[in-house]
């Protein structure tokens, strides 16, 4: 039964180990879905909305994740 | 008949990304043999491959089930939450925010683990080490097949990345065979960062093509993508090392 937690926990793990990082990259192929599907544009620029998006999240990931490292590291010890 | 520009880049992401999971599981079985014997380290490793081949007889006959495109855009959804996720952790590490992974400190830890282990329930179980290396093989095996899955099933390539991910276990197996211990002089967090990039080029990739994108310049567009995320990655990792080093002083 541990053995089958773990699992879950690692398959959870492998694609949602940071929910806002998943949450921003399903909202990039949602609106390049939105825009070929609904809005009617040429797929391409679709593509470049979905690279583009892409490249923005994982710059974005990167860089607030040290503003939060170091917030907690400036943070007095008894703050919780 | 595979062209090069078409499998070379699922055999080099499979045997990757393969390199850094095995690497992992290694240390572990390692840290079991270490302890209690080589017989509970390699009934553990058999009894997870043996799981892990037949999770794959049994789901990857239902791929060819689903729909072309909505097996791209599923699997290419996948891929981006997996190789993005990855991709963040190696430029937090490489900018010093996170730290490394350390093998030998990995292989200290489990041996001290299941020392305590052993110790708490009595010497004479061995099925306590053999379940240890069966879960680190198990769920480090799981990512290689979600792996070889994702860079082989919308072309048809799931042989050629399987042979990748044969490479990368051999060639584990041969340098853990002759060093005989962790393997931390792999340079993991390079590895990662290559690996990163590869699986979100590939996510792109397929989910344009499961929403019906015709990329220019078809699978070469791949190389664009990665070349594209090693940039970003790489500035990226240069942004966060800067107002972290400012505030840790």
């Amino acid at each position: 039964m541990t053995i089958f937690k773990d699992v879950l926990a690692e398959l959870f793990g492998m694609f949602v180990g940071d929910a806002k990082l998943s949450a921003a990259i399903l909202g990039v192929v949602a609106a390049a879905a939105l825009l070929i599907e609904i809005a009617g544009v040429e797929p391409l620029i679709g593509g470049g909305v979905l690279l583009l998006g892409c490249l923005a999240v994982v710059l974005e990931a990167v860089r607030r994740a040290p503003l939060s490292a170091a917030a907690t590291l400036a943070a007095p010890p008894n703050q919780s | 008949m595979y062209t090069w520009s078409t499998a070379a880049p699922a055999i080099s992401a499979a045997f990757f990304a393969s390199l850094v999971e095995v690497v992992e599981a290694f240390t572990i079985v390692l840290a079991v043999a270490t302890l209690r014997g080589w017989r509970p380290a390699a009934l553990g490793t058999a009894a997870a491959l043996a799981t892990l081949g037949a999770i794959v007889l049994a789901l990857g006959p239902l791929l060819n089930l689903v729909p072309l495109h909505l097996l791209q855009l599923v699997i290419g959804i996948l891929l981006l939450l997996f190789g993005i996720g990855w991709l963040r952790k190696a430029a937090l590490r490489a900018a010093g925010v996170i730290p490394l992974h350390d093998e030998d400190a990995i292989f200290a830890r489990e041996t001290a683990d299941l020392s305590e282990e052993v110790k708490r329930r009595g010497a004479s179980l061995d099925w306590i080490a053999g379940i240890a290396a069966f879960k680190a093989v198990l769920l480090e095996g799981l990512e290689v097949v979600f792996i070889v899955i994702a860079v082989g099933a919308g072309r048809g390539l799931i042989g050629p990345a399987s042979l990748g991910a044969l490479a990368a276990c051999a060639l584990v197996l041969l340098a853990g065979a002759i060093v005989h211990r962790p393997l931390a002089r792999v340079p993991e967090n390079t590895l990662k960062f290559g690996v990163g990039v590869m699986l979100s080029a590939f996510g792109v990739f397929w989910t344009g093509e499961g929403l019906g994108i015709d990329w220019p310049g078809h699978d070469l567009a791949l190389f664009v993508f990665a070349i594209l995320f090693l940039g970003t990655g790489l500035l990226a990792a240069s942004v966060a090392r800067r107002p972290f080093a400012e505030t840790a002083k």
